[in-house]
């Protein structure tokens, strides 16, 4: 039987952070989350065995979440990571594309669109680790 | 057990993909000077044709082949068939926010512009592949 999916959702906005929970939840997830990047990176030190993580990038401060998805991709076995804002921009997209981010998208998300993306990413990812 | 002498070192594969003619006999020119073995393609049958005949290590797209933006997903099936590859994009245009956010989800590790020069380019992806290329060369036209 495969083993559900776990995913770890990062947004200092409660209501976005419900949201995502009940789809995600709906979709067979396990899910965690956290309102800040500090509590995220606890988590993700302290057990840090997601098959994804969700983050926002305005948090406590500018482009925060970054330090989020930088923790992340370090993670072994890598988490696939996707990065969600309202405010991309240069600066911010181009950090995500050199650290290797599997995934960017533009608030408001079209949320069918971001279940298809990580459904993806995970089973390639799951893939990639079973062949090891 | 020793590896006979005379035992050839396969080189290092790469596919270009552009429809301008001079575009690619320039990056081809540039990847053999640095060991690739380059195949080229000038549209989207023949790149998959070499996508199922070739394992590559380097991956140069446009982001227009035979319109606007099509390239973009040609890149994505690269990142998917060789997760490894070095997988890039070269723009017409200077790149934006959302053209990053397309490099991002299509896996595509740099966007370059069309302007930037070939050598240039390739010296940029050889430094990012971490490695020279290893010094023996062929080329191959697809």
């Amino acid at each position: 039987m495969p083993q559900k999916r776990s995913v770890l959702l990062v947004d200092d906005e409660t209501s976005i952070l419900q949201t995502l929970r009940l789809v995600f939840e709906h979709e067979g997830y396990d899910v965690a989350t956290a309102q800040s990047s500090s509590e995220a990176l606890g988590l993700l030190g302290r057990n840090g065995n997601f098959d994804a993580v969700i983050t926002d990038l305005n948090m406590e401060e500018e482009d925060i979440g970054l330090e989020v998805a930088r923790a992340a991709l370090k993670a072994k076995p890598k988490p696939a990571v996707v990065i969600c804002t309202g405010f991309a921009s240069m600066s911010n997209s181009r950090t995500a594309l050199d650290l290797g981010v599997d995934y960017m998208a533009h608030k408001p998300v079209e949320l069918n669109d971001l279940i298809s993306a990580l459904n993806r990413l995970i089973a390639r990812h799951r893939d990639t680790e079973g062949r090891k | 057990m020793t590896p006979k002498p005379n035992m050839s070192v396969p080189s290092r594969m790469a596919l270009i993909v552009h429809s301008d003619m001079g575009a690619l006999s320039g990056l081809q020119t540039a990847l053999s000077a640095k060991g690739f073995t380059a195949i080229v393609a000038r549209d989207l049958p023949t790149a998959l044709l070499a996508i199922t005949h070739h394992y590559f290590e380097v991956a140069i797209v446009s982001s227009q082949l035979a319109e606007g933006g099509d390239g973009w997903p040609l890149a994505g099936v690269l990142h998917l068939v060789f997760p490894k590859a070095f997988v890039c994009v070269v723009s017409p245009v200077e790149p934006d926010v959302l053209t990053l956010q397309a490099a991002i989800n299509y896996g595509v590790r740099e966007v370059y512009r069309q302007s930037t020069p070939a050598p240039q380019v390739v010296d940029s992806i050889v430094k990012q592949l971490g490695s020279g290329a290893r010094s023996s060369s062929r080329t191959r036209v697809q």
